[in-house]
């Protein structure tokens, strides 16, 4: 008799579970939706950034200016790790340690003395107990992620980077292509890559006050958004993440429960065939 | 009808804020804080990039002016279509 009812007490238990995965489910949607918007919001400003470099960096320029300074050789670079400070979205985070662990790999076997900087409390404990040297942790970027936070991650790289104490400055973060697709990518923030983005012919410009002194401003903009847009594709990647984790679970716990449900009333038929059973042999034995 | 003629000669203006387009539509005028002063644009202005400084960027449109306040910024003609990008763009009282 205590079969069907130890049965039954999984299938609350498993319930329950299917509660709370529908509900972060609901909400990461929620959320999904709220940071999706941000990353599109803040598509334009992006594009129109890099248009304007393309259009304003000329080879010979780049010489000049410390941001697009092009190291022949790399042998200090920074590789700056962003996780998710919660868990239960899958390999998300899993996947970005994996990226971040391969450009550290990579950066090593060419030589070069590679700070780590982790952003996230998963990144941040995953390295940490393996016992990985980190030259800089942090897990209070903002939800959502703002401007101040981009520059208070890459302020000071690039003004080291500026001042010729490291090479390059690489992101490990998660693009946020669509909702399904947000595959842990690595940018290279620094130093500034315009070469692939030349426009053709370049209209006859006026420039005021002179190409040098755009270039230094817009250098930084560009630099401070490329880490920007990088944070919050993560923030919405994460959530992307977290509700398909969330779902998959949910969708997990209710074929269990039909299982559960099929074998409880299994249980319990033979119960009460078993019941009758003995209540028949009772009452024949009775009138023997 | 001279509305129509005179439709045809806008600007094409957008106004960029890191998080979000603040502003994006057609402009007879636009006064700009340069780096080292005011700048007027009108339509046919020749291609231009320019350093903003910290100000008022006004806009005339058809339904009426439009101020932001901005800072940290540039700004981009191109073909009478202007881009204002600015890391800090806030709409400030219309008067």
């Amino acid at each position: 008799m205590s079969k069907s009812r130890d049965i039954y007490r999984r299938m609350k238990s498993v319930d329950s579970t299917k509660k709370i995965t529908r509900t972060m489910e609901m909400v990461a949607t929620a959320k999904l939706a709220q940071a999706q918007g941000r990353v599109i919001r803040a598509r334009p400003y992006s594009a129109e950034l890099m248009d304007m470099i393309a259009r304003l960096a000329t080879p010979d320029l780049a010489e000049s200016r410390p941001l697009l300074r092009q190291p022949a050789r790399i042998e200090r670079a920074a590789v700056v790790l962003v996780t998710s400070n919660r868990g239960l979205c899958g390999a998300f985070n899993a996947n970005l340690i994996r990226t971040a662990q391969a450009q550290l790999a990579e950066l090593d076997e060419a030589g070069a003395r590679v700070e780590f900087h982790v952003y996230g409390n998963k990144g941040i404990s995953y390295f940490r107990f393996r016992g990985v040297e980190m030259a800089h942790t942090r897990n209070d970027l903002g939800d959502p992620p703002t401007t101040d936070d981009a520059r208070a991650l890459i302020d000071d790289l690039a003004a080291r980077f500026v001042a010729g104490e490291l090479d390059a400055v690489r992101l490990v973060f998660a693009e946020f292509r669509n909702m399904v697709s947000t595959p842990p990518s690595v940018r290279q923030v620094l130093p500034v890559g315009v070469g692939e983005a030349r426009k053709g012919p370049q209209p006859f410009y006026i420039l005021d006050p002179s190409e040098e002194e755009i270039l230094d401003h817009l250098l930084p903009l560009y630099v401070t958004n490329s880490t920007y847009s990088a944070l919050l594709e993560t923030a919405a990647a994460e959530q992307a993440a977290r509700r398909t984790a969330m779902k998959s679970a949910t969708d997990n716990a209710n074929d269990f429960l039909d299982n559960l449900r099929r074998t409880y009333n299994r249980a319990r038929q033979a119960e009460i065939t078993n019941q009758i059973a003995e209540i028949i042999g009772g009452a024949d034995a009775l009138d023997g | 009808m001279t509305a129509t003629a005179s439709a045809e000669r806008r600007l094409n203006v957008t106004v960029i804020s890191p998080s979000a387009a603040a502003f994006s539509g057609a402009a007879t005028s636009i006064i700009a804080p340069a780096h080292d002063g005011e700048l007027g644009i009108l339509y046919g202005h020749a291609p231009m990039v320019v350093l903003l400084g910290e100000g008022l960027l006004r806009i005339r449109t058809d339904d009426g002016p439009r101020r932001f306040r901005v800072a940290r910024g540039f700004l981009q003609v191109l073909d009478n279509t202007v881009a204002v990008l600015a890391e800090e763009v806030e709409p400030a009282a219309e008067n």
